[in-house]
Order: structure tokens, then C-alpha cells, then sequence
């Protein structure tokens, strides 16, 4: 029998159902479920990069760009041809889809730091195109969307309670993206090429279709986080939407401060990154300039030298279930062996 | 002996002949590394390539598997033209490779690792077949299913290596330098494992720098020198040949 509530899992269902309830509890026009809303999508966005840079172990600093390519492709759809952006939403992930296959084909042969180069020079490339592409993408003053009061068909709501429910709803699926990944045969193949990619290649992995599968999916799920963000803020420009250091290192930050290729790492990243960032800001950013973001810095070193494996390494481990439980071909043998 | 001593380095039937290499060349961008290699093994063969470190043996067997994208001739496994393919669709022709240096998946456990093995033909009926065949043949493995391979010792390393080439029912098995670094008492070991292999009508592909080990297992042998064929024979003429002995066997 296999089972379906491990700690784990128990903890992660425990978590969602509390962050469900989360708006009957607190004020729901405050800035504590505004922030508590930014831990959630901060979470599925570092989820989404997850797929890339803890299944694949190909760091990307760069993911901002596809954050921005679905920020930007469902608002401009909706202001200009008045597209609803629940559509443009997926329209942007097919957009980001094919910049991740067009950045894939001359960065995969990238290791370690070349990669990661090479990815954030694709942002930035974005960054700058958005600013100088003024008649099309509104220049540097940026693109806002226009309050509508409550449109639900359009993704524009009264109550920042109802982006808080769709925002964790995003999260559960990107997570369930991510187990499905990380369990199937794709998780599989994924970390065979990162334990070793010659023997994966000699054992009949295609190394690079999988990289390249993990990383359109990486790439089409952080842009629908680009254009929920867009419609919660209701404004973005292109140094805030395709930031290097407020998004494409904060992305991987939080995933690797929570635990790299984890689960539930980008959650517990999140969860302990965002509401530091909020609390250091509130309380220092009065004191002296800069302090704030200094002991941010400061706290986030700490962490990683505490523990480079990061958040989730303190969790209880599972039994090891896949030897035992999860597949019926050993059991055969095994019986015969004693 | 029926065996040809110092037979034409050509296979002649071409029907017999498992794997067939003709006239390769490979370099990684400087000077050839092999040239105008010309070897074969036929069914059921097992075959060993003597010779000393960057003679070019293990860049011919990474030729064979695809890994070399620049080799240049002509090889054939089974009549099929393997050059030009893309790597990772050769262990589905029937060729498994176990690499140079162990490569297992570390932080894998031992059945993973030979689950990956058979990945490329997921949906087989007999994988459970395969598992116990593998794990007849090395029932260490059995017994450390549930162990990360990274975590075990060289020649159990050596052996999900191995095990994981069969789990993808290979007709021809491409073995790189298997006794490297390993304790003799295990070297016999694998010797073992590599016959009875070879008995289940896996053609074999041995390339060794251990010539002693090497020929007590193949039926024939090439001796490969600075990227040349220089010698080929049977498993007891080239055991027999002068130059031989003083170079490989070292008596």
C-alpha cells in the first residue's frame, strides 16, 4: 500500500487550507494580506524556476524576461484589442514558451556561471527593448491597466482577497506542475542528466529535448505569475517588470534559501524571505538609507551559511519510498532473492 | 586452432558481423586521435582492444556510442550506419556503453540507476525480467537496491554501471576500461560477469588496459597504438606474440 499523507505532504495540505482561510481572518483591504499575497506569488514564481534550476540544476538569472513577456503580452492584448487577460494570460505563456526554445538552442551547451550570464543578458536585452519600443510597449513610463471595479471575466476585482485566492490558486498549480515533473519520467530523465549528463546521454536520455521541455515549462508558468502580477498591481514599467534584482535574483534566491529542487523549498523561501524584506523595510528604511537592504543582505548570508542546502534540509526526511512501495517490478526479485 | 592467427584486420562476412568499423578517424580538434581504423566483432563475439593510455581506445568506443560528432569513416552496427546519428538513439539500436570511470548516477539509489537503463524502451513487459536477470548475474545489487550509488564501492559502482547497460537488452555491449582501479579479487569478479554475459548472446566490445584480463575473455583482440591498429589476432596468438608480452603483459 502506498501512502498518501507522509509528514510532508500533511504539512504542505495544512498549509494551503490556513493560507485559504487566511482573508476571513485578517483585514481584507490591509496591507498584511497584500503582503501575505506577494509570499504567494514570490512562492509560485520561485516554484516555476524551480523547474529549471533545482530539477535541471541550470541556474537561470534571467527568468525575469519571461516574467515580463507575460506581464506585457496580456496587457497589451487587453489595451489593445480588448482581450480579456484570463486568455492573454496563456497568450503569454506560448510567447515566453518560444523565447525560452530560442534562448535554449544557443545557452544549453552553457555550464554553471555561463549559463547564468547568458540568461540574465536575455532580460536585460528585454528590458531595454521595452524602454526604447515606446509606441509599442509605452516606453519607459510603463503600461497601466484601467480600474474597472468588479469584472470577474476580465481578471479585475474589487476585493484584494479575491486576487489572494487566485494568486494561491496559481500556486497549487504550479506546484502540482512541479511534483508531476519531478516525479515522472521527465523528473527522472532531469536528474539524470543533472547527476551526470555523458551517462545519461549513453543510457538513451535525450539531454537536450528534456532540458529544453523543463525550461519552456519553467519559462509559459512564471509568465501567467507576470500577468496575475500585472492585473494585482495594476501597473508595471519595464525596469520594475524585468529587474534583475527585484525578480530574476530574487526568483532564484528564494528557491535556493528554501531548498533547491525541493517541493515545498520555494514556499518556505518565501514565507521566510518576503515578509523579512517587508519587515526589514518598515522598520529600517526611516533609520539611514540603504540599512534596510543592508541587513536584508546581511540575515541572507547568515542563512546560507547556516545551511547551504537550504530551509527544507531541516525537514524530518521521508523513508526512502521509491526502493520499496512505489514500484511492483522489485518486488518480484526481491521475493526470489531471500 | 580453427582461428586464423593474425587474421586480416577486415571482418570478412559481413553477414556474422555484430559491429563493423571501417576507416575511422576522430579527433577533438587537434591532431587524430584514431586513424583509418578498421576492426569488426561478429555475433556473439567477444572482442578486446589492448593498448596504452591516449592509444584511442576509449575514443573509439565514445565513436561508436555518437559521442564524438566530428569522427569521420564508416561503422555499422548490424548493417546499419551508425555515424551522423545523434547519441542517445544509439542504446535503442541495441548497443549499451558502460563508460569510462564509473559513471552512475550518485545521488540515485542502485534501482534507479538501473531503471534508467531501460528508460528508453519504458512500457517493455519484461523490465521485471531484465531486473532479475541483471540481479543474477550481480546479486550484490539485489541486496543494495535501496542504496544511493554514489555511496557504494568502486566495483559495486562498476557493476550498476554494467547492470544498467543490460537493463536496455543490448546485442552488443561496449565495456571502457571495466577493471580500472578495482581490487583483483573483484577484477575476477567482473571477469565472470563479462563470460557469462557473453554467454547469453551479448557480443561484447572489451577495451582494456588489464591485456591479461582482456584475452582471457575474448575471443579475439586488437592492439591499438597512437590511433593505429597495429596488431590483431586471436586471444591466444596475440597472448603468444613477443611484443605483446613485453608490452601488455608485462613478461
Amino acid at each position: 500500500m502506498r501512502t498518501l499523507f507522509t509528514p510532508s505532504r500533511a504539512a504542505l495540505l495544512i498549509f494551503f487550507v490556513a493560507a485559504a482561510l487566511l482573508p476571513f481572518f485578517v483585514d481584507p483591504r490591509g496591507h498584511l494580506l497584500r503582503v501575505a499575497a506577494m509570499v504567494l506569488l514570490f512562492a509560485a514564481m520561485a516554484q516555476s524556476w524551480n523547474i529549471v534550476g533545482g530539477l535541471a540544476n541550470q541556474i537561470s538569472l534571467g527568468h525575469a524576461g519571461f516574467f515580463g513577456l507575460g506581464a506585457y503580452t496580456s496587457t497589451l492584448l487587453f489595451l489593445k484589442l480588448g482581450i480579456s487577460p484570463w486568455i492573454g494570460m496563456f497568450a503569454g505563456a506560448v510567447v515566453a514558451g518560444g523565447a525560452a526554445v530560442l534562448l535554449s538552442i544557443p545557452t544549453f551547451r552553457l555550464k554553471g556561471h555561463y549559463f547564468a550570464l547568458a540568461t540574465l543578458a536575455f532580460a536585460e536585452v528585454l528590458r531595454v527593448i521595452a524602454n526604447s519600443w515606446a509606441d509599442f510597449t509605452g516606453g519607459p513610463v510603463g503600461l497601466s491597466i484601467p480600474f474597472m471595479g468588479s469584472q470577474p471575466a476580465y481578471f479585475a476585482f474589487r476585493a484584494v482577497s479575491s486576487y489572494y485566492w487566485v494568486i494561491l490558486g496559481l500556486l497549487a498549480a504550479v506546484c502540482l506542475a512541479f511534483h508531476l515533473l519531478a516525479s515522472g519520467a521527465l523528473g527522472y530523465r532531469l536528474r539524470a542528466v543533472r547527476e551526470n549528463e555523458n551517462a545519461a546521454e549513453v543510457a538513451g536520455v535525450n539531454t537536450f529535448r528534456v532540458k529544453l521541455i523543463a525550461s519552456v515549462i519553467s519559462a509559459a508558468l512564471t509568465a501567467i505569475c507576470g500577468t496575475v502580477f500585472a492585473q494585482f498591481t495594476f501597473f508595471f514599467d519595464p525596469d520594475s517588470i524585468f529587474s534583475l534584482a527585484g525578480l530574476s535574483v530574487r526568483m532564484a534566491m528564494i528557491a535556493i534559501v528554501g531548498g533547491l529542487g525541493t517541493l515545498g523549498g520555494p514556499i518556505l523561501g518565501a514565507l521566510f524571505l518576503i515578509p523579512l524584506e517587508e519587515t526589514a523595510n518598515a522598520f529600517l528604511s526611516s533609520k539611514a538609507a540603504g540599512l534596510s537592504q543592508f541587513v536584508f543582505g546581511v540575515i541572507l548570508i547568515a542563512a546560507i551559511l547556516i545551511q547551504p542546502r537550504g530551509l527544507m534540509a531541516w525537514w524530518p526526511k521521508p523513508r526512502r519510498r521509491r526502493a520499496e512501495a512505489s514500484r511492483p517490478a522489485v518486488a518480484a526479485p526481491a521475493a526470489k532473492g531471500a | 586452432m580453427p582461428e586464423t592467427a593474425l587474421s586480416s584486420a577486415t571482418p570478412d562476412a559481413a553477414a556474422s558481423a555484430v559491429l563493423e568499423v571501417r576507416d575511422l578517424s576522430a579527433a577533438y580538434g587537434g591532431p587524430d586521435v584514431l586513424s583509418a581504423v578498421t576492426l569488426g566483432v561478429r555475433t556473439g563475439e567477444t572482442v578486446a582492444v589492448l593498448g596504452a593510455n591516449t592509444a584511442g581506445k576509449t575514443t573509439l568506443l565514445r565513436a561508436i556510442s555518437g559521442l564524438i560528432p566530428k569522427a569521420r569513416g564508416h561503422i555499422a552496427f548490424e548493417g546499419l550506419a551508425l555515424l551522423g546519428r545523434p547519441a542517445h538513439t544509439i542504446p535503442g539500436l541495441g548497443i549499451g556503453h558502460v563508460p569510462e570511470g564509473r559513471h552512475v548516477f550518485p545521488r540515485m539509489t542502485t534501482l534507479d540507476n538501473l531503471m534508467m537503463g531501460a528508460f528508453f524502451h519504458r512500457g517493455a513487459k519484461d523490465i521485471a525480467e531484465r531486473l532479475e536477470r541483471v540481479f543474477t548475474l550481480f546479486p550484490r545489487l539485489q541486496e543494495r537496491q535501496a542504496q544511493l550509488a554514489g555511496s557504494m564501492s568502486g566495483g559495486e559502482q562498476q557493476m550498476v554501471s554494467i547492470g544498467r547497460a543490460l537493463m536496455g537488452k543490448p546485442k552488443l555491449l561496449l565495456l571502457d576500461e571495466p577493471s580500472h582501479g578495482l581490487a583483483p579479487i573483484v577484477v575476477d569478479e567482473l571477469h565472470g560477469a563479462i563470460g557469462a554475459i557473453n554467454r547469453q548472446g551479448v557480443s561484447v566490445l572489451l577495451v582494456e588496459q588489464n591485456a591479461m584480463l582482456a584475452l582471457s575473455v575474448a575471443h579475439r583482440g586488437y592492439v591499438l597504438e597512437a590511433g593505429h591498429v597495429v596488431l590483431s589476432g586471436s586471444s591466444q596468438s596475440l597472448s603468444a606474440d613477443p611484443g605483446v608480452r613485453r608490452a601488455y603483459l608485462g613478461v
